[in-house]
């Protein structure tokens, strides 16, 4: 048993969720799984260790755009956060090729 | 599957779920998962470990669409027929998938491949019509493309 | 200045001989001698709509909206290279959705309880149990947020809640409906699996609140991703000593328990899900007395929907007078809606009570998904809700306002219905939907549901005559007066609504024998166009029953008595040649 303390609960709260600069997100409910988010995740997890591209990748739940599923978000130093949709494994692999690594958005999968 | 101990599984289920009140339909859950359906002899046996009337047990399992009285084949279809999946086409999905397989809704082809469902809403109205085949989900199907899916699992 | 990104959605509302935007921006840009200073990324979709060419710079982040070529040149000089902003062109890119219950779908990792903490969760159990430390005070935080159930009546919640707790008891229950059986909603699977967190904490807020010891959560047993992330989420919140035993040092004690619904769109019903909770048929019993009083193994029990716990969370932690600043005067908060059908951008929205329909389906979910068709109508509440024609799209959203249109809030389907979708054969859908989940307990429900379902058949197969028309009201009437719960009471609705605002479809179909969307099968009719027609005998060979005469010399044609409207021939005639009328 490791219960929980008021001051834990506050200090990790001042901290907020995203403690790293650079992360990806992939939206992992059941729409999202339907039109492919597991197999984007996987990708994202195995090319990022294999290209040693340094991000943390997360799974989250569905942010209501199920048009666009499956939904990548990226945060990385120096670019604004933004969110990719319709992504397929070979998008993966360029947004972390392109926007991980080099710094620059990935054109045309960009939505709001 | 036949490979599988009905009593033993059915005692592991009521096992854990005995002490707790109401859990009927837990256990009923618990048998279904193993098996894709609540064979016959599982309600005999609960009914005398759980000193219930077998009509009870049979009152829950056919009153709830979920709990199955048949094994189901060896792939299941289910076509959504939820409001957007509704509006969409997924009508001319089942008839096409029925003529196709020559079943109707809730039908186990006779080499026991395929058994189509009907459901309410997969909840994936986003890429409606939308028909799951085991565990995968296809979205934006359109009748045409029918015949190509059921091919990958022949 | 530093480096610009500039977002562009192309319409292709501007072009200029042949050249597209992004190449006239390139050009411009070079020619004013930026193109180091800024780069241009084309997007799939920026959230705004129809408001022709937009644009947002960043890291200002301005959006300019209707953008022409003209503009171009102004917006390099004055907010590329010099940073200023350009009034007559910029869009307020403000989201129209505020999102409370979804605040943390797509934030926070649903399996991790440290990300859901990070994110501010189970401050608002420590202020009921720590700060407040008085049921009567939860409450009145509820009272005050003016929070009512999101699962379809609207009920305000603190005054169930209160109910609860004035009884004198050993034991009272506290349980969360997760059966979301409306077709078309799905936001409370949604919050379930993206954050099943904030439903386990504003769990155990009401247990406390109504002195429960031991909740129940009911989910349909069709997600089972749903069941998997609660499960962990109850796990960890144990170890945390968030449930179970004296959580937080306060002496408050509450476990929790997953009980799995087995499709039952009955069980919505609270007495129904009371009765599948304790392992029954989910059959429902008359009210009173009510749940609050005697519920689940005749205990106060309380129940509420997934959405509405969602918001509890947030309510003690940020007091009841934070939500009651939005929305409308009787319906406060925000609501979630799984918009779907014939428009762009299906998903869930959630906005503040108040906002109109028209502002929902164009401006948040981008329009129609087919620009060229005529909005008809917005259909809510699902198999228990209305029709809400296109007349009435300006209405603010809340519960009084939908139900004076004959609809209601629901547990939050939204679907819109363009031309090409015939009300009859919507009405025959929702309809044949509750008559397919009636539970059978009580005639009117059972009996009259069945016999509105035939008359419908017989309209829509055009064997329909006016005095049907009546006939259904009379029967719609009966049902919402006599039947013993919220599903028979409802089901006419979506009949009765159509037949109020569309009553000319209907005897379109009655008299003229004609679907006017093209839509039931039986009044149509298949015919060959000879112009079209090549004469390649595609179609003889495709009719099933052998309708189609002719020979490739003199043409087809289909003999109408035989045609059983399959629609195979047209499936496939590669020249267009049948048509449906």
């Amino acid at each position: 048993m490791k219960k929980i303390s008021v001051e834990t609960m506050d200090s990790m709260k001042k901290e907020g969720v995203d403690t790293s600069k650079n992360w990806i997100k992939v939206g992992m409910s059941t729409c999202g799984i339907a039109a492919g988010a597991d197999v984007v995740y996987a990708t994202l997890l195995d090319e990022a260790k294999k290209r040693n591209i340094e991000v943390v990748i997360k799974k989250c739940g569905c942010a209501g755009k199920c048009f666009a599923e499956p939904l990548v978000e990226v945060n990385v130093e120096g670019l604004p956060r933004v969110t990719y949709g319709k992504v397929t494994a070979e998008v993966a692999v360029t947004i972390l090729e392109r926007h991980v690594r080099n710094k620059k958005l990935v054109k045309d999968y960009i939505f709001f | 599957m036949e490979t599988k101990n009905l009593d033993a599984d059915l005692e592991r289920i009521v096992k854990k779920w005995k002490d707790k009140k109401g859990s009927l339909i837990m256990i009923l859950h618990g048998m279904q998962n193993l098996y894709g359906y609540v064979p016959r002899e599982t309600a005999l046996k609960l009914s005398q470990t759980l000193d219930v009337p077998l009509a009870r047990i049979y009152e829950v399992i056919t009153f709830y669409n979920y709990f199955k009285l048949e094994p189901p084949g060896k792939h299941n279809i289910s076509v959504c027929l939820g409001t957007a999946c509704y509006l969409k086409g997924a009508a001319d999905l089942i008839d096409e998938v029925k003529k196709l397989l020559e079943i109707n809704e809730g039908e186990t082809t006779k080499d026991g491949l395929f058994h189509l469902d009907v459901v309410r809403c997969l909840g994936c109205c986003g890429l409606a019509p939308v028909m799951m085949i085991d565990e995968k989900v296809y979205g934006k199907v359109q009748r045409k493309q029918i015949a190509e899916i059921l091919q990958n699992y022949h | 200045m530093p480096h610009k990104i500039i977002l562009v959605k192309d319409t292709g509302a501007v072009e200029n001989k042949g050249v597209d935007f992004n190449t006239m921006l390139a050009n411009q840009l070079r020619d004013s001698g930026a193109a180091e200073k800024a780069s241009i990324v084309p997007v799939a979709d920026i959230g705004v709509y129809d408001k022709g060419l937009v644009l947002r710079i960043l890291p200002d982040n301005v959006t300019y909206s209707n953008v022409r070529e003209a503009d171009i040149k102004k917006i390099i000089e004055q907010t590329v290279l010099a940073g200023k902003i350009i009034e007559e062109l910029s869009h307020d890119g403000r989201d129209k959705q505020l999102r409370i219950v979804l605040k943390n779908c797509g934030l926070v990792d649903p399996d991790s309880i440290d990300d859901y903490i990070r994110a501010g969760g189970y401050q608002g159990l420590r202020k009921a149990l720590l700060e407040l430390k008085s049921q009567d005070k939860v409450i009145e935080e509820l009272k005050k947020s003016g929070l009512r159930g999101r699962g379809g009546a609207g009920f305000p919640t603190w005054m169930k809640w209160s109910t609860a707790k004035n009884q004198k008891t050993d034991q009272k229950y506290m349980i969360c409906n997760g059966d979301e059986g409306d077709p078309g909603a799905y936001m409370d699977r949604s919050v379930l699996e993206g954050d099943p967190h904030a439903v386990v904490e504003g769990m155990i807020i009401a247990g406390y609140a109504i002195g429960a010891s031991k909740g129940y959560l009911y989910i349909r047993a069709e997600y089972p991703l749903a069941v998997k992330r609660i499960e962990k989420a109850l796990e960890d919140a144990r170890e945390y000593g968030l449930l179970g035993e004296n959580i937080l040092e306060s002496g408050f004690t509450y476990e929790m328990e997953i009980r799995l619904g087995a499709g039952a769109f009955v069980c919505g019903e609270e007495t129904a899900l009371i009765a599948s909770v304790e392992g029954k048929r989910g059959t429902p019993k008359p009210r009173p007395p009510f749940p609050a009083v005697k519920g689940l193994w005749d205990k106060p029990s309380i129940i509420n929907n997934v959405e509405t716990l969602a918001a509890v969370p947030q309510i003690l932690s940020n007091g009841g007078d934070w939500l009651a600043k939005i929305g409308t005067a009787t319906s406060k908060g925000t609501k979630v809606f799984a918009i779907t059908g014939k428009i762009k951008n299906s998903g869930l929205v959630e906005v503040p009570m108040g906002i109109t329909l028209r502002e929902i389906v164009f401006e948040v979910a981008g329009g129609l998904l087919n620009p060229e068709k005529k909005i008809k109508a917005v259909q809510t509440g699902g198999p228990s809700g209305g029709v809400i024609p296109k007349d009435f799209l300006d209405t603010p959203v809340d519960y009084e306002n939908l139900g004076k249109l004959g609809s209601i809030m629901g547990s939050g389907g939204m679907i819109v219905i363009d031309e090409t979708d015939c009300m009859v054969d919507l009405a025959k859908f929702y309809l044949g939907f509750c008559v397919d989940e009636s539970c059978g307990k009580c005639a009117p429900c059972r009996i009259g549901g069945y016999q509105m379902l035939q008359l419908l058949n017989k309209i829509s197969n055009g064997e329909g005559e006016l005095a049907d028309l009546d006939k259904l009201k009379r029967i719609a009437y009966a049902m919402q007066k006599a039947s013993l719960c919220g599903l028979g009471q409802t089901a006419a609705n979506p009949v009765l609504s159509t037949l109020k605002y569309f009553e000319d479809e209907y005897k379109a179909h009655i008299v003229n024998k004609k679907c006017p969307a093209g839509k039931c099968k039986y009044l149509l009719m298949y015919k060959i166009g000879e112009d079209k027609c090549k004469r390649c005998g595609v179609c003889v060979k495709n009719c099933p029953t052998q309708a189609i005469s002719g020979n490739r010399e003199k043409g087809f044609t289909i003999d109408q008595v035989k045609c059983i409207k399959c629609g195979n021939c047209t499936e496939v005639c590669k020249f267009e040649a049948v048509a449906k009328e």
